[in-house]
């Protein structure tokens, strides 16, 4: 299984961007909205290629997480 | 990389937490904590020029230790005031001697941008670790930007 893992950038005004590496497919639009969750409201959202690869393991990951 | 996301964050906290990220914040900057209050500080206030900003997508959360509290921090001649608004928003009133409003306005907007930021990553930091995701990169760019590295193990 490919490192699941987030570049998070807060700039000096607060502003939050986030990048998920190596998170394919929908998985990572699940992650996305945690994050939004927990900061606050999304401005934008860019899709790369990796969402349209196909990753299962992720999945039951995140929902571990969704949970807590 | 499969998506990238830009978040505008929302403070929604009770004092002490909007006192940690402004001493945080001020620290960096050079502005120094005040023990002023009261009647004395308007008084001052009142001969000097003023801009009142309030920041947009805050709640200032009214619990039993909290509200009616205002944290004052001075710098090269310039107070800056956070408080509570009535409408339970963070506001704060820059005062100076010898800036313009403008001035004032662009150093409380500055101001307010970092106490932002130290409440976004303390925030960052406490829900990540709640989720066992873990910090495994962290610096700070010459722009200021906090720079994080998360992994989902």
């Amino acid at each position: 299984m490919a490192r699941e893992e987030f570049e998070i950038e807060i700039s000096s005004s607060g502003k939050v961007t986030v990048r998920t590496v190596g998170i394919k497919g929908p998985a990572c639009l699940d992650f996305a909205d945690l994050f939004a969750q927990i900061i606050g409201k999304e401005e934008s959202r860019e899709l790369t290629h990796e969402y349209y690869e196909t990753q299962t393991v992720t999945q039951r990951h995140l929902e571990q997480k969704l949970k807590r | 990389m499969s998506s990238v996301i830009v978040l505008t964050p929302l403070i929604i906290a009770g004092w002490p937490a909007i006192t940690s990220a402004v001493t945080a914040a001020v620290s960096t900057m050079g502005y120094a904590l005040c023990k002023e209050t009261g009647a004395r500080r308007h008084l001052l206030a009142d001969a000097k020029t003023k801009a009142e900003i309030e920041i947009e997508n805050s709640e200032i959360l009214e619990a039993a230790a909290g509200t009616g509290e205002e944290l004052i921090v001075e710098k090269d001649g310039i107070r800056a005031v956070f408080s509570r608004d009535a409408r339970g928003a963070l506001k704060v009133c820059m005062e100076g001697v010898g800036y313009s409003k403008q001035e004032l306005r662009r150093l409380g907007q500055e101001l307010i941008g970092r106490v932002t930021q130290q409440y976004v990553y303390h925030k960052m930091i406490t829900e990540l670790r709640e989720r066992k995701l873990a910090v495994v990169g962290e610096e700070v760019a010459k722009d200021r930007t906090i720079k994080l590295r998360v992994r989902n193990w």
